[in-house]
């Protein structure tokens, strides 16, 4: 009885002693409901209209041809066979993962060393200044940023280019070569997605109280040891959600690689949504595109589960 | 009752969300009542210029047949790939334009879609048609059709010329060209013009039409057979224009892929002293105040063949109402309409006008640059490229060469190397068989 007692606080069971009043708080709660579904109830039909039933169709579509113009054709398998003979699919998905790891070893490692360094002691303008510097580029449009960045890293006429110069490095080719348009994609991805990183681990460091660094430098704890065995912990479930959040957003990189390079030379600096677009909107094969789509979903669905089985082992919860 | 009251009430905002979604999503889908005196016309979005050559097509049919209504859909897109992606998805969401703009690229695309109703009767019986018909040159009529079916009367096209920068030219001491170069005479300017801080030759890595096609062409060659339905990237023609090109590249004389971000603009900047392009690039030049260029034809190489693209209205087969829709086509592709559109020396028109007589008017105008006459002339002298190498899946074909292309020049593949993947991975995207 006590469970659904305490369950029932919101609902006002407790307040209700009499078998009428009960009845009476059985009611409101009953009401309560109603009136929480018609509150979700936008959410629930936005849901329904535009995650769900866009998912049923990828799955249905991935069983059928069609290429926008003709009526769908009823293709079976042949979709998912296509998969194992796509020569490229395979050199996509290498040069995917490079990237999405790079950039998220670049958000978490790098992200944290800026988080931490800005929570020193310093003018507050100054602190306002770095956090604002780091954050804007997060706020603006994904293609503007590549626009700039496309201009900037030109190789001939380029101000990146141009500087390198003064320390002695020559021109370097970064959106015409296979080694240097994915490291391109990397940098300009992760400049724009690191100052996320860089707020959320700051409001991870702000919630970690004070009490307890103190404590340990009462102990004689140095810098070094007072983040990897206080700080850190208390950090971890900060970085567990960063390193889901950028795992899914890594492997979905479209903007840079599309306005940069075109997912070019070749197919190095191309990345499996920016495929996937290419081979519904450019091929007209809607069925095949959206076979490669589940794949992605497949994918990024196993990289999360491994996520959190493995957070159990590093991940501190007070 | 009040608990009923609720129920029915949280029901029926679910339900009248739901209805307005789904209305809100299968608006566009509705069909033409008014289909005797309305026609509705999709149209490619590429910027301002776009936007009033549009409603100014808009406004003036209106006017000239009082009574009817033109519905103008902008279709957004960075290049005429995107624009077909999007008018696909606009088709498929159940909305059926009665003419949609389109260029050369997209003729087999809407034809293989079944989508197009072909003009031949219309011409057959119509004399203005006809009178308009004997005024565009031959070749711009067969990049407009397939088979025998003509697609549409063109209203505007673009040849690829080279641009070259006068002062450049004078301040190296070469002659300016006259057209009659030759593939070496060609390198050899270009490496005079190539120093420091200028490239001889540049050419767009973005676009086929205006960067290795021409090459190609003056080979003889072509990327697909004369029935465009197989890939002939690994042919001889092909491999040389690649050769060619690609030793330019190694001789320093042209920057390696990608080219620079903004050709136009290296160009006036004095940093590239010729490249490849369309009539469009005057719409840019004239307006900004540079004058100091002109143009010449591509070198020739074993022959030498005009490429060109040309745009129109072609009529779809779902239109409610043909005739109208054939009314306005031909209004778009009219003298009255081509002659308003000349310009001036600092607002041009951004393409070639289809007719012969309104390209006469632009010369005798004297809009820059001082060869003008060249680009009706080329088409009107010189065998036009064909087949016009445009699949039913231009975009990924344009796209599959060009990652191809880069590959080779920039240094990742040999040309033969590179030339045979191209040639893979275009066999299942040119085909014939749907």
């Amino acid at each position: 009885m006590s469970a659904p007692s305490v369950r029932g606080i919101g609902g006002g069971v407790l307040l209700g002693a009499t078998p009428g009043g009960e009845k009476r708080s059985l009611h409101r709660r009953h009401g309560d409901g109603l009136a929480a579904a018609g509150f979700l109830a936008p959410s629930g039909v936005g849901f329904l209209l535009f995650v769900l039933a866009p998912a049923i169709g990828v799955i249905l579509l991935s069983f059928y041809n069609w290429n926008l113009l003709s009526p769908p054709t009823f293709a079976g398998g042949a979709n998912y066979i296509a998969l194992f003979n796509d020569h490229h699919l395979l050199a996509v998905f290498g040069s995917t993962t490079y990237m999405a790891l790079a950039i998220l070893a670049i958000n978490i490692a790098i992200g944290l060393l800026l988080a931490v360094l800005l929570e020193v002691r310093m003018p507050r303008w100054i602190r306002a200044f770095f956090r604002l510097s780091f954050l804007f580029p997060f706020v603006v449009s994904s293609s503007a940023v590549a626009l700039i960045w496309r201009f900037l890293l030109d190789k001939d006429f380029g101000l990146v280019n141009y500087w390198l110069g003064f320390v002695g490095i020559g021109h370097i080719n970064w959106l015409g070569t296979t080694q240097w348009a994915p490291v391109a994609i990397i940098l300009v991805n992760s400049w724009k997605t690191l100052g996320f990183s860089i707020l959320v681990y700051i409001a991870g460091l702000q919630g970690i109280p004070n009490e307890v660094r103190e404590a340990a430098i009462v102990d004689g704890a140095n810098a070094w040891t007072r983040f990897w065995r206080i700080t850190f912990p208390l950090l971890s479930p900060t970085v567990f959600f960063l390193l889901v959040i950028n795992t899914i957003n890594a492997f979905q990189v479209f903007a840079e690689p599309r306005v940069l390079t075109q997912g070019g030379p070749g197919d190095s600096s191309r990345t499996i949504v920016e495929y996937i677009y290419d081979t519904a909107f450019q091929g007209f094969n809607i069925g095949y595109a959206s076979t490669v789509g589940l794949t992605l979903v497949l994918l990024l669905v196993i990289l999360t589960l491994i996520q959190f089985r493995l957070s159990r082992r590093w991940t501190f919860y007070e | 009752m009040k608990h009923s009251t609720k129920r029915i009430a949280a029901l029926l905002v679910a339900a009248g969300l739901t209805v307005a979604g789904l209305t809100a999503c299968s608006a566009s889908g509705t069909t033409n009542t008014k289909a005797s005196k309305t026609i509705d016309v999709a149209y490619w979005n590429y910027g301002s210029g776009a936007v009033s050559d549009n409603t100014k097509l808009q406004k003036g049919f209106e006017k000239a047949n009082p009574g009817t209504t033109v519905n103008l859909t902008p279709i957004a897109g960075a290049g005429w790939g995107e624009y077909y992606a999007n008018l696909a998805t606009l088709i498929a969401s159940g909305k059926h334009p009665d003419l949609t703009f389109i260029s050369s690229e997209g003729v087999k695309f809407l034809d293989q879609n079944n989508l197009v109703l072909p003009i031949n009767n219309y011409l057959k019986t119509d004399p203005a048609a006809k009178k308009i018909e004997s005024d565009i040159a031959p070749g711009l009529i067969k990049s407009f059709s397939v088979g025998k079916d003509i697609t549409s009367l063109p209203n505007a096209w673009n040849n690829m010329v080279i641009y070259y920068n006068t002062d450049l030219f004078k301040k190296a001491g070469i002659p300016a060209p006259d057209g009659t170069w030759t593939w070496d005479q060609f390198e050899a300017d270009a490496k005079k013009l190539t120093t420091g801080g200028t490239y001889g030759y540049a050419w767009t890595g973005t676009e086929i039409f205006p960067g290795v096609l021409p090459w190609v062409a003056n080979q003889g060659g072509n990327f697909v057979s004369s029935d465009v339905c197989k890939p002939t990237a690994d042919s001889p023609a092909v491999n040389k224009a690649y050769t060619f090109l690609d030793g330019l590249i190694k001789q320093g004389i042209s920057p390696a892929p990608p080219a620079s971000n903004d050709l136009i603009t290296d160009f006036e900047n004095g940093k590239i002293a010729m490249f490849g392009a369309g009539r469009w690039v005057i719409a840019s030049m004239l307006p900004a105040g540079f004058k100091s260029f002109d143009i010449t034809r591509f070198p020739t190489g074993s022959t030498y063949q005009t490429v060109v693209g040309a745009s129109g209205y072609p009529i779809l087969k779902s239109s409610k109402n043909p005739d109208l829709a054939w009314k306005f086509q031909k209004y778009a592709a009219s003298a009255a309409v081509q002659t308003s559109e000349i310009g001036t020396a600092t607002a041009p028109f951004d393409g070639i006008p289809s007719l012969r007589s309104v390209a006469a008017a632009t010369v005798a105008a004297g809009i820059p640059p001082a060869n003008t006459k060249l680009y009706y002339g080329s088409i009107d002298n010189y065998k036009a490229l064909t087949p016009f190498p445009a699949p039913a899946k231009y975009t990924q074909f344009e796209s599959a060469i060009l990652q191809d292309t880069q590959l080779i020049f920039g240094g990742n593949d040999t040309v033969s190397q590179g030339l045979s993947q191209m040639q893979k991975d275009l066999e299942p995207i040119v085909s014939c068989t749907s």
